[in-house]
């Protein structure tokens, strides 16, 4: 792909984000919030909380610049035997409903979690462009978590890099993947992304499970 | 993308429609069926045909700079090869693109562009089994199929109106596909005569090019045992209740391909293994990533039987063993690791596999040899950090 190609796929995605201003976002401020209960953050920019039409899960999505360009997915507490996200019925996303998607196990090591996320990108993306690389152990929500880069290419043939931060407390995964398109849209909002994970408490019951 | 009920039940989905000469169909062709053959070097003949194949020349076009092109010279000299053994003198007319896509397909454009997706590729278990399929697709082109059906089609709908239809059920939303060509390929789903013509062309361009007929019937009882294994995890009424499976077009063409000679023939077992050998990895990582344990699980098996010590089978077989997680999955992983480790050709990562499922199964003292081994064989990995604080 050429430089040239990449830079009008983007301009087409962000007419597209454009366009898609009748999509319900509503305003995040740049004060802490707590998400489904059980996780707290504080962002350091105003950013827009965005209803998905495409995938559904236990998680919460907010956006800078439209989801086509970057995209924070907050997972709220995943459980045992759930899938991280799913295509959302009636989106004509890629899984039928009579094919399985891979879903978390509170068994489930770093290491296999980032296979899990490997596959959940593979089959919501409909795209065989993955690579999940780097996994390292961090700080995350006031504990011991890990991270690890993500790199896909979804059918619109934009490649997206993003960052995958988590935690499994109480046999439940908590976390925060931040992705975006080529360098503008992920690089730019690192230090954000950095200072929010940094800010991530795990809280309610789910604070007292180990 | 998947493989539509559809899809499964009339076959091989195409877009088809060019040329094709009497001179490659060879003597045994039924002279009645050659006749309605296009010619070499075949131009569209109307406004219709013309508006189709602008749409197919666009499509060609964003193709080209795919990242999902596979580019790797050997495997698509190989298939030109093929292609043009198949086709004689349509050969310069026909033009084909190996697409990183994980599921059992091809299918050829009216204008000469011709797909092969990686998820057939992984199933042909030799030269024959490939041939047997792109012989197929060779037959809806010879017969201009997709012009047949695309004039069908207009007779009862506005075509962008139908176009449309079709963009948005296939979700082209946030991230959508902006030259997804298998989406234009599934509006032309071709009638149950139409496969059984380009059956039987099919059957007859590979006889007739040297390979052993009984592979065409082959490769689709192989998909038919995949699918009908694969029913534990999908609905199966409303898989087959709508679309009862194609067992009378498999037995015609069983008929067929003992008519033309059965098993004689050339098979090109070991030249088709030797050509996809670099890229096979990658084809069973694509294959596991979907995670669709009871298919994947039979397509493993039905190429274990033909090459029982392939190591990266055997990794592969591990690997939906210890995704899937279930009651005995934990010794049926370690035993397909063991078998992989004996035979030729697994990949380093077995070891990192094994690491984890002995830790599974809280055999800490294998577990730190295995990361050993891996990280003696990957010492640059990215993970080593993070595998050896899991180790107790």
């Amino acid at each position: 792909m050429t430089t040239w190609n990449m830079t009008i796929r983007i301009l087409v995605l962000l007419l597209a984000a454009m366009l898609a201003g009748c999509a319900p976002y509503s305003l995040v401020k740049p004060d802490r919030q707590t998400l489904g209960g059980a996780l707290s953050v504080e962002p350091g920019m105003e950013w827009n909380r965005v209803q998905l039409a495409d995938i559904e899960g236990k998680i919460e999505m907010w956006t800078l610049d439209g989801p086509a360009l970057n995209r924070l997915i907050f997972f709220e507490g995943v459980g045992d035997g759930e899938p991280l996200f799913k295509p959302r019925s009636g989106s004509g996303g890629s899984a039928k409903k009579d094919e399985k998607l891979a879903v978390f196990r509170d068994t489930m090591n770093p290491f296999e979690v980032q296979e899990l996320v490997h596959a959940t990108i593979a089959r919501n993306f409909q795209t065989t462009i993955v690579e999940c690389r780097n996994l390292k152990p961090v700080q995350f929500g006031d504990g011991s978590g890990f991270r690890f880069d993500t790199k896909f290419t979804a059918r619109d043939e934009v490649d997206r890099r993003g960052v995958f931060v988590a935690t499994v407390r109480g046999s439940r995964l908590y976390g925060v993947w931040f992705f975006g398109a080529g360098s503008h849209y992920f690089d730019r909002y690192l230090p954000e992304f950095k200072r929010l994970v940094d800010s991530a408490q795990i809280v309610g019951t789910a604070a007292a499970a180990k | 993308m998947s493989f539509s009920r559809r899809q499964f039940s009339y076959g091989l989905c195409a877009l088809t429609a060019l040329v094709f000469a009497r001179t490659a169909f060879g003597e045994g062709a039924p002279a009645s069926q050659a006749k309605n053959f296009v010619q070499p070097g075949y131009q569209p003949a109307d406004s219709d045909e013309r508006g189709l194949w602008g749409v197919m020349d666009r499509a060609e076009h964003e193709i080209k700079s795919s990242r999902f092109l596979v580019r790797e010279g050997e495997i698509n000299d190989f298939i030109r090869g093929i292609v043009c053994r198949l086709a004689g003198q349509h050969c310069p007319d026909v033009r084909s693109y190996v697409l990183r896509t994980p599921y059992f397909n091809a299918n050829m454009a009216p204008n000469g562009m011709m797909q092969v997706w990686t998820g057939l590729l992984l199933r042909c278990r030799d030269e024959a089994q490939l041939a047997a399929i792109l012989g197929h697709e060779t037959g809806h082109y010879l017969r201009r199929h997709t012009l047949e059906r695309w004039r069908d089609v207009r007779t009862k709908s506005n075509f962008s109106a139908f176009l449309g239809l079709g963009l948005a059920a296939a979700g082209v939303g946030y991230i959508g596909p902006i030259a997804d060509l298998a989406l234009v390929a599934s509006l032309f789903a071709f009638s149950r005569e139409q496969e059984e013509e380009a059956d039987e062309i099919g059957l007859n361009l590979m006889a007739d090019a040297g390979y052993t007929p009984t592979a065409s019937p082959e490769v689709w009882d192989q998909l038919l045992a995949e699918f009908k294994g694969s029913t534990a995890e999908r609905d199966k009424s409303v898989l087959f209740a709508t679309h009862p499976l194609p067992e009378k077009r498999l037995a015609t063409l069983k008929q067929r391909a003992a008519a033309r000679g059965g098993d004689s023939g050339e098979r090109g077992k070991d030249a088709f293994r030797a050509k996809l050998a670099t890229i096979r990895p990658m084809l069973v990582a694509d294959e596991l990533a979907l995670r669709q344990y009871g298919r994947s699980e039979i397509v493993f098996d039905q190429l274990l039987a033909d090459a029982p010590d392939d190591g990266l089978l055997w990794y592969a077989k591990g690997e939906i063993y210890r995704f899937r997680a279930g009651d005995d999955d934990a010794n049926r992983a370690l035993s397909a690791y063991a078998r992989a480790l004996q035979s030729e050709g697994a990949p380093a990562e077995i070891h990192r596999s094994i690491m984890l499922m002995e830790l599974r199964v809280g055999a800490r003292e294998r577990a730190q040899e295995a990361y050993y081994a891996y990280a003696r064989l990957r010492p640059d990995a990215t993970d080593l950090e993070m595998l050896r604080a899991l180790l107790p």
